[in-house]
């Protein structure tokens, strides 16, 4: 797909280029970035808190012979950069997992719910309707009773799992409406094969909506994540990831900033860059203005 | 068309059966409600007394079929942690949750709409890139970051509005709702807007806005006239999804702003493991769920006459 | 394409103006308050008069003295019902309704009480000694279910009143309108703390027998305070009682109970003089109120009696050998546990409390910070630990489950032993659970390996910690209280003499043995008891902590009328003000 003309439109499309360092930016940090931690992101340094108050140790501070807390320390003295690091990798892992299994669920299910019609719609939106009318909080209760051993990729399922419906009805509404087309109904009536019907007409049409609601899903899956640390159902402490700081770092708010700033920090540029990559490989690839 | 919403009609039922029926294996397989209501120092006598005043020591299927009765006839049964009747409890807080959602709802219309035409009609504009910007921001800000800065800013250093809580009468209520539901719309607004957007951009590149602005229509009106009932499609459709927040509540705004709704409700039931209580919230949500569902369905077969009727 | 050039340039401006806006919205905002904002009118007697407002972070069930029993529920019941006994500011046992503390025969089975003269209801109906029998009847009536049962299993005839083969519990006996008189099967030196539970507390039959299931809305009693008014979900109302008997109390003529107000918007609600005393805080609100020399003498830390530790199965390896359990007491540091909990915290190696008759600070066995006992007690244990790299982090010899509460507190604990235990070769893998998965899981026989555990006092004695958490009564099939299974003869036969010694000197030995053997026996690691900061604001006068009942407000005062303190000379806010950084003071 990506033929030399699309390469050259995408490096003219600054926006892409920005989304594409910021991409780039946050993948080096969760994949690099580890390697140069100061210090190990679950050790509990003996001078991460104050001897006096007890208060996690300000940015910048120096530990003789052990180097410099540069965004200070949280609530139980480990260095937050170095957890900063750790935690970026394992929230893009489960961030990414999910999302692109609840877009590829979604797209799915919706594009041939909404394709096929008659019992497989049927089907489909009926079990969405279910998965949409259970209260989330009880089913991750009653997941975590069921998992025993909570990993990365459970929690990639689950949340990926729990996530894809909303997708699924716009995709479906959407394919209604393509279906509808007069050309799409005419290259039908002319006997045209459902799979190339629908890579070339369906699909096209579903990547525009699969793009907005995906970046915008990884994001939610970050904060979803840490709603999941909170009900015991995400990583395992004390592994760090940015909604499981983020929470942690929230009772700290009004004392240590940082401890909220960072992680949200991370979190807006991992989404900032996805979309505007997103947005630019849209304008490459559907070039139709 | 009678039929077609007969037959969605029947399918909500059964969803919501199966919903109910489903959190009810659930709700009695995660724990003990006794030991959850009674606390740790309960002693083994008291539990039993309990499970057997709540009918807690009978087969799991005869409890489930006494429930299924119960509701079929209008019950919801009696909360396990305050004795009271469920549908009592539940008929207390929907209308404060329905006050807070249906704000919230209307600051996500009508901020979300408006940012997302306004960036659209001024694409590729430094209002465009400021208008996306901003909503990566509301999509990734946590409501507890973003509730506790809004309360410490706008309700405690400026004095705007009241520090949380629910006020004492109507116009009151209205008053301590605005901060939550600003809250509580951030996300939502955000979505609406890039979704907005991204389908203005395209209704405003095809061929009928063009042709209508050949005649000489300016470029909003066209829009607006010829394709925004197009671009509500979608929007229509996560309004609908919507509702169910909209009506089960929302966890963490209403504890940061002391809202007493039905997502406090719904965390302390099922913290407690209070049963009855549990799968009142379950069908009031799975219900409203199902109302919004077919009311989208039907919305959208209005707004696109093309889409068949079916499902 | 072509305006893409734009986007960027738009890019640098919008920054600049984002900064702009962030210094334009700090320059204008207030700054936030050093001290408190009001004083009170400086009276130097205590006046009547006022509503004095407080506030808890979960919703009431409901105020029925025989069937509530937590914190929440409590605040409310100790304002509108009383009992016989009660305790003093000093946590001494003191009559209320009583005239005089109990007789008691020489036998130590019988114990006589006399009502006091003129004592209504807040109905207005006198009380009579009737009353208090009907009220215990009810409490231990099989259909009420009361938690408080077994704190009076040891009253005769329980079993035939609850069997339903009497009419009435013959151990309590109606001797006339205002004498009432109890008999025991056995000696118990604990009856009388129970006489002074909120389970013990006296209602009116009239009032249950008209609300039935539905009493705890509508309560009625003889304390201080009636109810006025009761919003679901959102505040409780109380009102002065028209006929409650000390004369000229209580002194505010109402107090309003705000529901679900959580941690933050509480603590701004406080500085704002919307809520006047506050007894829980987030780590940056107390750290703001520790370090405020405005606040200081408007807060009291005191420490609870209760308990905390990690406990670990007896019946499951690796914690089924003592030896192991004793490395991981040794394991624990204390005092690194009290700093990063902000010393909120106070660290103990022992299973009571101080306070506690039987707490001694030097008590033989006492668990402490110790790694070189912690690694030859692992070597005795067969352990060999290696450390080559020397940098003090052997090679791990052990994988254990550790069950902790979800939530953050729950994790920090999990997460101080982990790194506490790498040190001696122990791989802690934590396992976070709700709460009524954690009661039910953890108290089945040889299911949970260790949690995190915790317990406070129903009543300030030995006997409500060790018999209930270390007695091998406390082990059944399900629900045990033990939840380290942790049995021991010796120390079952100890306890069971001490419980009904009548010399106190003697029972207070009997219990520093206890309390030592199971120190020695290390069935938990004992950690901390947990410290308490109660805050109010400056025209709330009198208050003190209760030692016993959390968060009993029906003795203060209130001066009012109160009046601004004039606003301090800020720093002036700042971008940096707005970011949330102001509470930190210089």
């Amino acid at each position: 797909m990506m033929d030399p003309r699309a390469w050259r439109r995408f490096r003219r499309n600054r926006g892409a280029i920005v989304g594409l360092a910021l991409v780039g930016l946050v993948n080096a940090v969760a994949w690099i970035g580890p390697a140069f931690a100061p210090f190990d992101p679950s050790e509990q340094l003996e001078g991460g808190t104050d001897p006096q108050t007890g208060a996690p140790v300000p940015p910048g501070t120096h530990l003789a012979g052990r180097g410099t807390l540069w965004l200070g320390a949280d609530e139980v003295g480990r260095d937050e950069l170095s957890r900063l690091l750790a935690g970026t990798r394992i929230s893009l892992l489960v961030a990414f997992g999910a999302t692109l299994l609840a877009v590829a669920l979604g797209v799915l299910i919706g594009i041939l719910a909404g394709y096929a019609g008659g019992p497989t719609d049927t089907v489909a939106m009926r079990s969405i309707d279910l998965l949409q009318s259970l209260p989330f909080l009880l089913v991750a209760i009653a997941l975590n009773r069921v998992i025993d051993r909570p990993d990365l990729w459970v929690l990639c399922l689950v949340m990926g799992g729990l996530s894809w419906t909303t997708l699924a009805r716009v995709m479906r509404a959407k394919t209604l409406q393509v279906r509808e087309l007069e050309y799409v109904q005419a290259a039908r009536a002319l006997g045209a094969p459902a799979a190339r019907l629908l890579l070339r007409h369906v699909l096209p049409n579903a990547i525009q909506p699969a793009l907005v609601l995906g970046t915008t899903l990884v994001a939610q899956m970050i904060i979803f994540e840490s709603a999941m640390s909170y009900l015991g159902l995400g990583v395992r402490p004390p592994t760090p990831s940015l909604g499981s700081m983020l929470h942690s770092g929230q009772q700290w708010l009004t004392h240590q900033p940082v401890l909220v700033l960072a992680p949200s920090a991370l979190i807006v540029a991992t989404v900032f860059g996805f979309n505007l990559l997103g947005e630019g490989l849209r304008d490459v690839l559907d070039p139709k203005d | 068309m009678t039929r077609y919403v007969l037959r969605r009609l029947a399918w909500a039922l059964f969803v919501v059966w199966a919903a109910l029926s489903l959190v009810f294996v659930l709700v009695h397989g995660v724990g003990d409600p006794a030991a959850a209501t009674l606390g740790p120092r309960a002693g083994a006598e008291q539990l039993r007394e309990f499970r057997r005043k709540h009918g807690l020591d009978r087969p799991l299927l005869e409890q489930y079929a006494r429930y299924v009765a119960g509701v079929v006839r209008g019950d919801l049964g009696t909360s396990f942690r305050d004795e009271q009747p469920v549908s009592r409890v539940i008929a207390t807080r929907l209308p404060r949750t329905l006050l807070l959602g249906a704000l919230a709802l209307a600051f996500e219309l009508v901020i979300g709409l408006g940012l997302g035409i306004f960036a659209a009609l001024r694409r590729n504009t430094i209002w465009d890139t400021g208008t996306v910007a901003l909503t990566f921001v509301g999509i990734s800000a946590p409501t507890f970051v973003t509730g506790l800065v809004f309360l410490y800013v706008f309700a405690f250093l400026y004095g705007w509005f009241p520090v949380g809580g629910y006020g004492v009468d109507a116009l009151d209520h209205l008053r301590h709702a605005i901060l939550p539901a600003f809250t509580l719309a951030i996300f939502g607004a955000a979505t609406y807007a890039r979704l907005m957007r991204s389908e203005m951009v395209e209704v405003l590149g095809s061929d009928y806005v063009r042709t209508a602005r050949a005649k000489g229509a300016s470029r909003l009106r066209a829009a607006l006239a010829h394709a925004a009932r197009n671009a509500m499609l979608p929007v229509v459709v996560l309004v609908g999804l919507q509702l169910s927040t909209l009506v089960s509540g929302a966890i963490i705004t209403e504890q940061i702003y002391a809202w007493p709704g039905m997502g406090r409700l719904a965390f302390e039931a099922i913290s407690a493991l209070d049963a009855p209580l549990v799968l009142g919230v379950v069908l009031v949500t799975a219900a409203t769920v199902q109302a919004g569902n077919l009311l989208a369905d039907i919305a959208i077969a209005a707004l696109d006459p093309r889409v068949r009727m079916t499902g | 394409m072509c305006s893409i050039r734009r986007t960027d340039a738009g890019l640098a401006k919008r920054l600049r103006a984002s900064l702009l806006l962030g210094a334009l919205v700090g320059a204008g905002c207030p700054s936030p308050p050093q001290g408190p904002r009001w004083q009170g009118a400086g009276s130097p007697t205590p006046r009547r008069g006022g509503t004095l407002v407080f506030h808890h972070e979960s919703d009431v069930r409901g105020f029925d003295p025989h069937t509530s029993f937590d914190e929440l529920s409590n605040m409310g019941i100790k304002l509108l019902f009383e009992g016989l006994l009660d305790y003093d500011a000093d946590g001494h046992l003191v009559p209320r309704l009583a005239e005089a503390m109990p007789e008691v025969s020489d036998d130590g089975l019988t114990y006589t009480f006399r009502l006091r003269e003129g004592i209504r209801f807040a109905s207005g109906r006198p009380v009579t000694a009737e009353d208090v029998r009907w009220s215990l009847e009810r409490m231990l009536h099989p259909r009420v279910g009361s938690p408080g049962l077994t704190f009076y299993t040891n009253l005769e005839g329980l079993d035939a009143y609850r069997d339903g083969r009497a009419q009435h519990i013959a151990g309590i006996r109606v001797i006339d309108e205002r004498t009432v008189a109890f008999r025991l099967r056995a000696p118990d030196q604990t009856f009388l703390y129970a006489m002074a539970m909120t389970f013990a507390n006296v209602v009116p039959r009239e009032n249950v027998e008209r609300w039935g299931a539905e009493v705890a809305r509508h309560p009625v009693g003889t304390g201080p305070y009636v109810l006025e008014s009761w919003e679901p979900g959102v505040r409780v109302v109380f009102r002065r009682n028209e006929h409650y008997w000390r004369p000229g109390r209580p002194y505010p003529d109402r107090q309003i109970f705000e529901l679900n107000l959580s941690r933050e918007p509480a603590f701004l609600r406080f500085l704002n003089g919307e809520l006047d005393i506050i007894h829980r805080q987030s780590p940056a609100d107390y750290l703001y109120l520790k370090r405020s020399p405005a606040w200081r003498p408007y807060w009291v830390q005191r420490p609870s009696i209760d308990l905390w530790g990690y406990a670990m199965n007896c019946e499951l390896p690796p914690f089924d050998n003592v030896h192991v359990r004793r490395a991981v007491a040794h394991a624990i540091d204390r005092q690194r546990w009290a700093r990063t909990r902000l010393y909120r915290i106070r660290p103990t190696g022992q299973p009571l409390p101080p306070g506690l008759l039987g707490y001694r600070p030097d008590l033989p066995h006492t668990q402490r910070f110790d790694l070189e006992i912690a690694r030859r007690e692992m070597a005795l244990a067969g352990y060999t630990l290696r450390d080559p790299d020397g940098d003090g982090i052997p090679e791990p010899v052990l994988t254990v489950e550790m069950w902790i509460g979800e939530g953050p507190t729950g994790q920090v604990y999990g997460e101080l032993v982990q790194s506490d235990l790498r040190r001696i070769g122990i791989t802690v893998q934590l396992k976070p659970v709700s709460f009524p998965v954690y009661l039910r899981e953890s108290g089945k026989p040889r299911t949970v390996q260790s949690l995190m555990t915790g317990w406070s006092q129903d009543f300030p004695d030995p006997a409500d910690f060790l018999d209930i958490l270390f007695h091998s009564r406390a082990i059944h099939d399900h629900d045990s209280e033990n939840r380290a299974f942790y049995r021991n003869p010796e120390l079952d036969a100890l306890l069971d003499e001490a419980r009904v010694e009548r010399d106190r000197e003697r029972r207070g030995r009997l219990y520093e043995r206890a309390a030592s053997i199971v120190a020695r026996d290390a069935p938990w690691a004992f950690t901390f008891n947990s410290m308490k900061l109660d805050a109010w604001q400056p025209y709330v006068r009198d208050y003190r902590p209760h030692p016993v009942w959390d968060n009993y407000y029906a003795e203060l005062w209130l001066d009012l009328p109160r009046r601004r303190i004039a606003r301090q000379v800020g720093g002036g806010g700042t971008a940096l003000a707005w970011l949330g950084w102001p509470w930190s003071l210089p």
